[in-house]
Formats: structure tokens, sequence, C-alpha cells
């Protein structure tokens, strides 16, 4: 009896699927739907599909690699035309990639690196967040003496900021203006470690410290904290992610930066893409690109992130990312930025 | 066997593995200081070490009864991380009083440690397996009670409790404080001096007693000394002992009580000895591991209100692998795996080689995976050398 009521709702969607035939089914496969920040994606990529008529189908692999493997698998069955695969694992996806390139199905390799020949890989450069990391720094302390806290030595994206905030420095450094003091990683990205190894820096440098370069909004609350522990207020410290308590930091005076990778752009860049590449159309401002461990070449999208200051915070508050009263908590009427009056 | 065949640190009554563990210390901050151009030995950076050692310090501490009793408890991190945020949470978002949500918090942790602790009681699950599980669900709660956002804290009042600008208590309270440890020291060697002449029990030559009574002194009054000669920045008044380290000691302290004086505590050892034993002489074996668990609860939430206080901030990342630091510092202080045996004061010894150990070695700018090869070789010396040790004690 339930077997064939089953049954029954796997033809049913069978026909569903051929009736949607003649509009695009993108679908895609989330690696773990755990992590709050996929939500938002998610809603962009729906909207965007919308907008453009096409039909938003998903599986989520909880994390396992392996029931990512049938995911997609699942997607292509069950019509898909286009994938959005936002990879748990870069390597153990590559099978179902393969398989669905080879039928034609255009694979966009979401945030994530997939090297396989044939996917269009989109992510938000993260050398640039590196340099406008350092800028922002940079523009506020020409010379002196830096501090770089980096993220996890497992994570290939903390030596790719780390390298893009060199750019910025390396000239300065060079010339002996700036004299890096500090270069520590970060083991799992944790606040906790971060503080203790800018306390650490601290007593080294006899407290001589002008700058610190973080490599997120975690690391950053760590680094601000050791700081304010010493008292020592006033040293730009530089951030990623747009944390709510990091942008109310940057309201108050004590983070410099924060860079902010909207992930709602990244959502509905990848669901135009995808529209396009199951039309057989090329994507917009798409560029060859073939910088991965593998050098495959791909075609890619890098989007552009935004780097949030005491004077552009009113661009987070319209975009809905944080209300004004959690922003601009404590924050005091004398000495507040222009969003907070 | 007469008498002048016992060494002579054996008559004295002095734990020679703790004696090793001091000077082991010692050796390292010297060690450390030539290497590092005079750094590890000034004030500031030993305020940092006791800071940075005290949260990892506390946990350890009732660690070294859970793993006498032949239990272990790998989800300390993850349960100290939820309860962390949880803390921050109901002050940040839910506009809680700092002191409200510090009850809450041992609250939760209560329920949460005395489940756990009744699995392993009452139904014999293996403390091992239970934690394991303890330490990958208290992750997600932790995750899960403010969504993965971080929580900053900012009462002003609250974040001295993680020690920080204003979180010493100040230059009268240490040398106080310090007064009140040394006169309790004496007294107490006066009053087993009393008691052991009353029983008609032979006493220590009264100089060795002084030595063994004035060394300790010495040693709180020279940290104390440290504590209060650390001045931050242009800051008008020195700091003092950091609460952080107050809490600690206090802990220390507790606990060596429970353990030296009550029945709870030698019941633990008792059960950790011979567990069957313990149950056949009548100690309640259960209701001693359900008090165990809610000891620990407590100081989980100690330790989870003196970190989200040092890092103005509680992150769901917050204890992250602590459970292992935890565990190592018990086991470097000589808390046998194999249950029966440990001491509190070791466990102090441990946690503080261990955090030396790394805050030198950044110090050096030694990098990261250097660190890590070197203090993962440091525990295995330090099993090693128990090892050894035992044999050679059972030997004798």
């Amino acid at each position: 009896m339930h077997k064939s009521l089953r049954a029954l709702g796997i033809l049913a969607l069978g026909f569903s699927a051929v009736g949607a035939m003649a509009q695009t089914v993108v679908g895609v496969s989330w690696s773990n739907f755990q992590e709050e920040r996929w939500k938002t994606d998610e809603a962009a990529i729906k909207a965007q599909l919308e907008k453009l008529g096409a039909k938003y189908i998903s599986a989520d692999a909880g994390g396992s690699p392996e029931k990512q493997l049938a995911d997609v698998e699942g997607l292509i069955s069950k019509g898909a035309k286009a994938l959005i695969v936002l990879a748990m694992d870069k390597d153990a996806i590559l099978p179902a990639v393969n398989k669905a390139t080879q039928r034609k199905i255009p694979v966009v390799a979401y945030d994530r690196l997939i090297e396989a020949p044939g996917v269009f890989y989109i992510t938000f450069d993260n050398v640039e967040v590196g340099r406008m990391q350092a800028r922002a720094v940079y523009k506020l302390v020409p010379k002196g003496n830096y501090v770089f806290i980096k993220g996890s030595p497992t994570d290939p994206n903390a030596n790719f900021l780390r390298a893009g905030a060199q750019e910025v420095v390396d000239a300065a450094v060079k010339k002996g203006d700036i004299k890096i003091v500090g270069d520590e990683y970060t083991e799992g990205w944790k606040p906790e470690v971060a503080q203790k190894n800018m306390e650490q820096i601290l007593t080294r440098n006899g407290n001589k410290v002008d700058a610190v370069v973080a490599a997120n909004d975690g690391t950053a609350g760590g680094a601000v904290a050791a700081l304010t522990a010493k008292g020592i207020r006033g040293v730009p410290v530089s951030g990623q992610d747009a944390d709510h308590a990091a942008l109310n930091r940057v309201a108050l005076g004590t983070q410099t930066v924060s860079v902010w990778k909207d992930s709602r752009e990244l959502g509905k860049e990848a669901a135009s893409a995808a529209v396009a590449l199951a039309g057989g159309k090329p994507v917009d401002k798409a560029a060859p690109w073939s910088g991965g461990e593998k050098k495959v070449p791909l075609n890619s999208r890098f989007l552009t992130p935004v780097p949030i200051t005491r004077d552009n915070l009113d661009v987070i508050i319209k975009a809905g990312w944080i209300t004004k009263a959690e922003l601009c908590k404590g924050v005091a009427a004398a000495t507040a930025p222009q969003a907070c009056k | 066997m007469s008498d002048d065949a016992v060494p002579l640190w054996r008559r004295t009554g002095v734990d020679l593995r703790l004696l090793l563990m001091c000077v082991l210390l010692a050796a390292l901050a010297v060690g450390f200081h030539v290497l590092s151009g005079g750094l590890f030995l000034t004030p500031e950076n030993l305020y940092n070490v006791a800071q940075q050692t005290a949260v990892v310090g506390i946990v350890s501490t009732v660690m070294v009864l859970i793993i006498v009793a032949r239990h272990i408890d790998l989800s300390v991190g993850s349960v100290m991380g939820f309860i962390g945020v949880l803390v921050a949470y109901l002050q940040y978002t839910s506009g809680w009083s700092w002191p409200a949500a510090c009850l809450a918090g041992l609250a939760v942790a209560l329920v949460v440690s005395i489940y756990q602790g009744w699995l392993v009681a009452s139904l014999g699950v293996p403390s091992f397996v239970v934690t394991l599980g303890g330490l990958m669900s208290f992750r997600g709660a932790a995750f899960l009670v403010a969504d993965g956002k971080t929580q900053p804290v900012n009462d002003a009042f609250f974040q001295r409790l993680g020690g920080g600008y204003d979180g010493g208590i100040g230059t009268t309270w240490t040398w106080l404080l310090a007064a009140v440890i040394a006169v309790v020291l004496v007294l107490r060697m006066l009053q087993r001096r009393r008691a052991r002449a009353f029983h008609g029990m032979p006493n220590r030559p009264l100089w060795l007693e002084s030595v063994l009574v004035a060394v300790p002194i010495v040693a709180v009054f020279a940290f104390a000394a440290v504590m209060n000669d650390y001045r931050i920045g242009d800051k008008p008044q020195a700091q003092g002992l950091p609460i952080p380290v107050l809490l600690w000691a206090a802990v220390a302290v507790v606990l060596s009580f429970l353990v030296h004086r009550t029945r709870f505590g030698r019941y633990v050892f008792a059960m950790g000895g011979n567990p069957d034993a313990a149950a056949l002489v009548g100690i309640p074996v259960k209701r001693v591991t359900l008090m165990l668990f809610a000891l620990l609860a407590v100081l989980v939430t100690i330790a989870a209100i003196v970190s989200i206080a040092r890092l103005n901030a509680g992150t769901n990342s917050l204890g992250t692998g602590m459970e292992l630091y935890v565990i190592a510092a018990a086991v470097i202080g000589g808390t046998a795996l194999a249950g029966g045996s440990g001491s509190i004061f070791g466990s102090v010894l441990g946690a503080l080689i261990m955090q030396s150990l790394d805050s030198g070695m950044l110090l050096l700018d030694v990098s990261i995976g250097k660190r890590m090869v070197i203090i993962g070789q440091v525990l295995i010396v330090a099993v090693v050398f128990d090892v050894l040790y035992r044999r050679r004690v059972g030997d004798n």
C-alpha cells in the first residue's frame, strides 16, 4: 500500500518534470544547510530564478560528500537543465559533476571551487578581500608596526587573504615604512586563539603595534579584546563577513573595516549564470581563470565584495542586513557615525 | 628497614613528582626568558600567561576528579561553548542582567551535566561514549542558541570577571590575600604539630617544617609582588591579581578541601582505586558519580563566564578542542588515566606548563606547526615519565 503510494508519487513527480520541460529547471545541491548563511543564499537564488521564469529544485547533502553524489544524480533525473553545486568536498564531487557535463548539463560551482573542465566557477574574490582589508588599514596608518592575524592554517582562503593584503603593503614594507612585527595563523579561526596570539605579539613588541590586519571578524574580535585589555585604543583593525558584532564594533570605532560579501548578490548572479548556461548563452562578465590547484582552465565570475567602514554603514542598513538599533547599540551620540544619527 | 634507609626527600613527605614539575616550570620560564631576550619573566608576560591558563586550569581541577573516578568527559569544551553563548545571548539579545544570565547558564549546565552523569551512573553507559556524543551535540547547541551569531558582552562589571583592563583586584587586596594565605599556612603547620604531639607521634624537625612552609609563602608573596608590579600603559594603579586567576585559585583550594577533608572526596578516590570494593563497602557510587558531574557543571559554568568576559563576546566556536588541553593538563599534572590517583595542585602545574610552552614559543615567534608538534610531544614525555615514576615507586 505504502509502496504503491510512493510509486505514484514518483510517477507524479516524473510527469511534473516532463510538464515543466518548457520551463528551465535549475537544480541546486547544498553541502550542509545547517549553516545559517546558506539560507540567505537560497532565498536569493529562488527569487532570481522566479524572476527569470525558471524552476528551483534542491537537495541537501547534510554534510556528507557521498550523499551529495547521489543528490546530484537525483537532481539530474528530476530534469534539471543546469546545476548549481556548493561542494562539500571539492574532489569527491567530481564523478557527479563529470556525469552532468557529459550530458551537456552546465554546472555552476558555487562559492567553493570544483576543478573539472566545463564548470563555471562563481565566488567572491578572496584575494581582493585581503586587499580591501589592508587598504582600509593602510589608509589610516601608512607607516608603522603591522600585525597580521591570519585565518586557519588548514584553510586555503587564509593564504589568499594574506596574499592580497601583502600586495597592498609590499612596497611600504620594502621601503621600510612598514615593519611586520607579528604574522600568526589562527587555529580553527578561533577568536580566543587570536586573542592569545595578539597578547603575546603585544608583549613581544612592548605594545608597540600600530595596525592589525585580521582575516575575519571573529579573529578581529579576539585582537580587539587583547588591545582593549591593555588599554590600547585607536589601533585600526580589519575584518570580514559583516558579523553583527563586528558591525557594532565599526559603529563604536573599535574596528576599522569589515569586508562584506553579500551572499544575496552571489545567489542572484549564480542563478542568472545557471539560466544563461542552460539556454546555451554566455554569462555576463565571465572571464577565463585557471588559478586552482590543478590549473584546470575554467570560466569564472569573481564578485567584488564591499568594504564596510564607519563612512558607509548606511549601505548595510539599507540592504536590510542589520537593523539600525542592533548596529548602533551602545554607541555614544557624540562620537556616533553618520549612520547612527 | 631502618630510618636511614629512607631517602631524605621521602622523610620530608614532599611529593617528588610535584617538586620536579615545579622545577620544570621554573626551568621553562628561565629558558624562555633567556631565549626571548628577557621577555618571559616580565610582570606583563606572567600576567598574560596566568590569565591565558585560567580557563583551562579551572576545568582541569575537576577533570582530575573525573579521571580519578575512572571516568572521562570529552564534552567540556562543547558544553563550555554552549553555556558561554547562552549567557552572552541572554545578556545581549534578551537583555537580562548578568547575574540572572549566569544563574540561568548554571541551571542549564547542571541539567546537561546531570543528564550525562545519569546515563553514566545509572545506566552504566561508558562516560567516553556519552560525552563523545555530548562533544558533538553541545557544539551544535552552541550554534543553535544564537543561530551562529557572535554575541558581544558589554557590561563593564561583567568584563572584569575576565581580567582585562579593569580586571585586577588591586595592590592592597593582593597583599592582603597573600598575607592571609601565609597566616593560614603557618597556623595549619602549628596545628598539625600540636595534634601529632598530642597523639604521641613523632614530629618532623622544626627547621624542616619551617622550610616547607616558608617556600610556598615566599612563592605566594613573589607572585603577589609580580602582579602588583604590572601596570597597563599609563594607567595610574597597578593591576594586582587578575580576577580569573583569583577564581582559579579559589576553585583549586575548594576542590583540594573536598578531596582531603570530605567524605565525597575520599569516596571518589576509593571508587577510582577499586570500584567493586567501593560498592561492596557501601559507598553510594551512583550518587557520588552524579555529584561529581554536578560539580563539573558548576566549574564549566565558571570557566564559560570567565572566557566570554575575557573575549568580550560569546562565539559558537568557544572552547573548541579545549577538552584535549584540559585532559592533557590533568595528565601532565600526574593524574593516572587508569584512575585512582591524581592531584589538584598537579593539574594547576600541568596547565601552567602547557600554557607557558605555548605562550613562550609565541614570544619566540615559533610557527604554529612546530608549536603543535612540540606541545604534543611534551604530553607524551609527561606520560612516559608518569609510567617510569610509578614503576620505580612501586619497586620501592
